[in-house]
């Protein structure tokens, strides 16, 4: 596993510092929080597959959206509760993790994103079409039942949530399994030839992926309370789930959360300045100038400006900021 | 007869709107994901052109190409050049870049879908199937253009210098094609088709800030079932995929128009992932 | 602490912020700041504030207006709602959110309990909602007729016009794939033959992201039916201008929401000639009686953008605020039980040459409609019934002709034109 104390050190920062934020901070900005909980959920789920496998998923949408569907349609329409609607959301989120799988065993690259974002479109279109009384077809559905309401509780429960997945994640990814996984991103060839079965590890990082998607989708639809195909299957919500796991820092667990909060606030805090449009576009232009600039996201322009920080108050000091460095990647 | 008639007019229309798109992807092998984009900055500026001050039609139509070509190039060297090898890479910033773009058209234009005139106005009946004038222009412009790219990528030298960087970019750098320039050149081309094309599918449907999404995904569907590198495979599906969405319309439930395409790429990505026509698989 | 000492707590918090910092009332408006729906209501809010200001405000303080752009996107009107309601803790919502954007943050009205006005969103799902949680939805007012009194209202024109005056006998229904489209086609569907004698020959569902309407019109053609009831509430430019450049040889009525707006002839470049389309009150093309009038004078001289015309959803935003205001006035403030109280009450009728011509109030709670025997608490008052005395009609047909200019053909009391179809089609 190859823990160090500081990985104890700054996960316990880090979870001591998400418990103390609603005492710090207004109800409307947890409100923008919590909406970054989830953002950071879903991009997570995003590197899990694509981040470290780089099979690159232009479909995700399409798992979050059987998740949040499933719980939905089952709470509001069978009155199942949503202790056993949630956890059935996420098995069928599984089951779309596998379909989603089928064509990563003969394709990949930009085929195999394509074909996620077919994925996509297709659920969109059949979502407005088949069976619209349970859909609610293209108006979607509202009065969805809520897991809490007022900001702090809706607050904690995304904050957990987020915690639990990032931390789990992490450890996961720092057995072998998660080398195994990074390791098919660089070169799926060289796995195979070293005995090890790709397939399975695919499907490990497929399902595990749909896991997460499935369990974030659900848990957001229970928080928004209302759901439409439009908000759902949307190129601009692929964007923004891509966008926050890359601009934070692909194959890294904290990057996504980071590349989440990043992103949530600076469209949130543009809003008393541009209430309209423009905000959009110079949310946009940030977004692109920063990955052009740094495409391995903002974490490697932290380790980066630790790193100078530490080699020029002392330049003997190599191993300090050799490990600096460890720390940042390490995370 | 009508579904004949239909489905020739539309098929040649996605024809032309995927040509812009199978260029980029055969000589560079990235995915343009702003390639909607394209389309919708050539409805928008011979909208402002041609309908708003005034200018002639084949004018707007000549400026919205120039738009275009100028947009390709710029995103060839601001955006893919700096990004070299990196596909992901490539795809990712062009998605933002189109999310930009459809931002700034709500900035300027607003949100209100617009429509445009057609390029020439009037209507014949066609054995009971209503064809307009400017569909049929459309369909003819699209052949004209296909039939004089293949002409231009088969037997001139920039166009064979063309292919030979689609199959091979080492092999041709050696042998003293300057990758860099074809790719440039492509980029500039696919520019101006994607803009001639969406003047053509906004004279058709409309102007909307939402407008890239489908012809970017007839043009994807169009270059994965087709297969990459070549343009006569692009052309045939074009036309698989017209007819289909035709048929589908007239004969099962037009709500499932859509559906149908986005299986038949399902299908042909896991069955046979080459594409039809396509000489070689994507790496 | 139980959910419902919280919400207590919640209230009591914000109401004592809302006392310790209050110089000023704080109107929320909600919804898209780049479409003409939206721009309409936010507007006619602006213009009825400034007026309230201008005149020593309300509760002895000024109104201040503060915006949040929804995009037309249903979680950011969620993100949007909750700015309005935590961040800058508002004391009233005025909303120009389309239907999924208003069904998405309806659970956070419910939730926040801030009195919510909506001034575009028909859906009579959500009078529905009303009708079956009266406390949880209370703070929620729609000043617009809810869809199912538009559609009732339409089979009339359908009997008076369209079977007796033009002679039509069958219809082929072209419906947009939406909720409200399956609402209206059912309801048009069930009430044509027998009301109107007109029979329904086909009915085509097609896709809201369709841009090729060749195919359906030619299906429709086939059906042999004497004109085309179209039913598109979201994206209707494309269809209504195909219609015009196929010059598709058979009449088109019916629900076409690009063809409110006074942009509508110039966004399709002109084909738009011989399009006619239900509209709720007011319209293009409509009457008006003075107060209006001079609100759409203030509007002109002051906003230079498009809409140039105020949609009918700006009138009712200008009269709402108003409304909202004098109901706090009364109540004392925007206390949901008290203010709820006196927003149901509040009535304003305008006339025109001694006529009642257009009504701002509400349905009592239990109060039941006649003609379609339910109830609509908190939906706008309308008056289904020659001679509408009662109060403005759910809807009116407006028809724009080959010149450019639209008129109101239906009901007879509003018309200033005549119903007619495009030249090429022959009558």
């Amino acid at each position: 596993m190859n823990l160090r104390w500081y990985h104890f050190a700054l996960w316990a920062l880090f979870i001591l510092v998400m418990a103390l934020i609603p005492e710090l901070v207004s109800k409307g900005t947890l409100r923008i929080i919590i909406f970054a909980n989830f953002l950071a959920i879903f991009a997570i789920s995003w590197d899990v597959l694509s981040g470290r496998t780089g099979y690159i998923s232009f479909g995700h949408p399409f798992l979050i959206g059987i998740g949040a569907y499933t719980s939905a349609i089952l709470t509001k329409r069978f009155d199942v509760p949503i202790e056993y609607a949630i956890p059935a959301a996420v098995l069928m989120t599984m089951v779309g993790g596998i379909i989603v799988f089928l064509p990563a065993l003969r394709i990949k690259g930009s085929y195999f994103a394509l074909v996620t974002l077919a994925f996509m479109e297709l659920i969109y279109q059949l979502v407005q079409v088949v069976r619209p009384d349970l859909t609610g077809g293209t108006r979607g559905m509202s009065g969805i039942e809520t897991l809490t309401r007022g900001a702090v509780n809706g607050y904690y429960l995304s904050a957990s949530l987020m915690v639990v997945v990032a931390l789990s994640m992490w450890l996961l990814m720092r057995t072998q399994l998660g080398t195994a996984l990074s390791a098919i991103g660089m070169n799926e060839e060289s796995v195979r030839g070293s005995g090890l079965s790709t397939t399975r590890l695919k499907l490990f990082a497929f399902l595990t992926s749909a896991f997460v998607a499935g369990l974030g989708g659900a848990f957001y639809v229970h928080y928004l309370g209302s759901i439409a195909p439009r908000a759902l299957f949307d190129i601009n919500f692929l964007f923004t789930i891509i966008v926050a796991a890359l601009i934070g820092g692909a194959s890294t667990i904290i990057g996504p959360v980071i590349g989440a909060f990043f992103l949530t606030f600076l469209l949130e805090y543009l809003r008393p300045y541009l209430p309209g449009a423009e905000r959009y576009f110079i949310y946009g232009m940030i977004a692109l100038v920063l990955y052009m600039y740094e495409p391995k996201g903002l974490i490697q322009l932290f380790s980066n400006a630790w790193n100078s920080l530490f080699s020029r108050r002392e330049s003997a000091g190599n191993q300090n900021s050799d490990q600096a460095g460890k720390q940042s990647d390490a995370l | 007869m009508q579904i004949i008639i239909q489905g020739l007019l539309l098929s040649g229309l996605y024809a032309l709107i995927a040509m812009g798109f199978t260029l980029i992807f055969s000589v560079g092998r990235v995915l343009n994901l702003a390639y909607g984009a394209y389309l919708m900055i050539g409805g928008y500026v011979y909208f402002t052109f041609s309908q708003t001050l005034g200018v002639p039609k084949l004018a707007g139509l000549l400026l919205a190409a120039m738009v275009g070509c100028i947009v390709g190039l710029l995103k060839y060297r601001l955006l893919v050049k700096p990004l070299k090898g990196n596909h992901v890479a490539v795809e990712i910033s062009t998605l933002i870049l189109a999310v930009v773009i459809q931002a700034a058209v709500v900035f300027i234009y607003g949100d209100s879908s617009k429509i445009l005139l057609p390029i020439i106005p009037g209507v014949v009946q066609v054995a009971g199937a209503s064809v307009t004038y400017n569909l049929l222009a459309a369909t003819i412009g699209s052949w004209v253009i296909l039939i004089g790219l293949f002409w231009f990528v088969r037997k001139t030298h920039m166009g064979r210098a063309m292919q030979a960087v689609s199959m091979d970019t080492k092999g041709a750098a050696i042998s003293g094609v300057d990758p860099d320039k074809i790719n440039m050149v492509t980029w500039g081309i696919s520019g101006a088709l994607g803009a001639t094309a969406g003047v053509f599918f906004a004279s058709y449907t409309q102007l909307s800030p939402s407008m890239w999404v489908a012809p970017l995904i007839i043009a994807v569907a169009v270059v994965i079932v087709g297969g990459i590198g070549s343009i006569i495979g692009a052309l045939i599906v074009a036309h698989i995929i017209g007819f289909m969405e035709v048929t589908a319309v007239a004969l099962i439930a037009p709500e499932l128009r859509g559906v149908f395409t986005m299986l038949l790429i399902i299908t042909v990505l896991i069955i046979r992932p080459q594409g039809l026509f396509g000489r070689e698989e994507l790496q | 602490m139980s959910i419902r000492t919280s919400t207590i707590l919640a209230a009591m918090a914000s109401a004592m912020i809302a006392s310790a910092a209050s110089a000023e009332i704080k109107v929320g408006f909600i919804g898209s700041l780049s479409s003409d729906t939206g721009l309409s209501t936010l507007r006619g809010a602006e213009i009825a504030i400034e007026e309230l200001n201008a005149d020593g405000g309300v509760l002895g303080q000024q109104i201040v207006l503060v915006k949040a752009d929804t995009a037309e996107d249903p979680t950011e009107g969620v993100k949007a709602y909750e700015y309005l309601a935590e961040s800058e803790e508002v004391d009233f919502i005025i909303s120009g959110s389309i239907d999924d954007v208003s069904l998405g943050w309806l659970p956070r009205m419910q939730e926040f309990q801030i009195p919510t006005l909506d001034t575009w969103t028909s859906y009579v799902g959500i009078i529905d909602m009303i009708v079956e949680d009266y406390e949880t939805m209370k703070p929620y007012f729609m000043n617009i007729a809810s869809d199912e009194a538009l559609a009732t209202l339409y089979i009339d024109f359908g009997k008076d016009v369209l079977r007796e005056k033009m002679g039509w006998k069958s219809v082929v229904i072209l419906q947009e794939d939406t909720a409200f489209g399956g609402a209206i086609n059912g309801l048009v569907t069930d009430a044509l033959a027998p009301n109107a004698g007109i029979e329904v020959v086909d009915t085509i569902v097609y896709d809201i992201t369709t841009n090729d309407f060749a195919p359906l019109f030619s299906r429709a053609q086939d059906s042999g039916a004497d004109f085309i009831y179209l039913i598109s509430s979201v994206n209707s430019q494309v269809v209504s201008s195909q219609y015009v450049k196929l010059q598709v040889p058979m009449g088109m009525t019916g629900v076409n929401v690009a063809a409110l707006g006074q942009e509508f002839w110039e966004d399709t470049g002109g084909a738009a000639g011989g399009i006619s389309t239900l509209s709720p009150v007011p319209s293009v093309g409509f009457k008006l009686d003075p107060v209006s009038q001079a609100f759409v004078d203030t509007y002109q001289a002051k906003y230079k953008s498009r809409p140039v015309m105020p949609h009918f959803n700006g009138f009712n935003a200008y009269h709402g605020v108003k409304q909202a205001m004098a109901a706090a006035e009364e109540a004392g403030g925007f206390n949901n039980t008290s203010w709820v109280t006196a927003m149901e009450k509040q009535d304003i009728t305008l006339k025109l040459d001694g006529e009642t011509w257009l009504r701002y109030a509400f349905w009592g709670n239990d109060e039941i409609e006649p003609r379609t025997g339910r109830t609509y608490p908190h939906n706008a008052r309308f008056d289904i019934t020659e001679p509408y005395n009662e109060a403005s009609p759910s809807m009116v047909v407006i028809q724009w002709y080959e010149d450019g200019t639209s008129a109101v053909v239906y009901p007879d009391k509003y018309k200033t034109g005549e119903f007619t179809v495009p030249s090429w089609v022959k009558k």
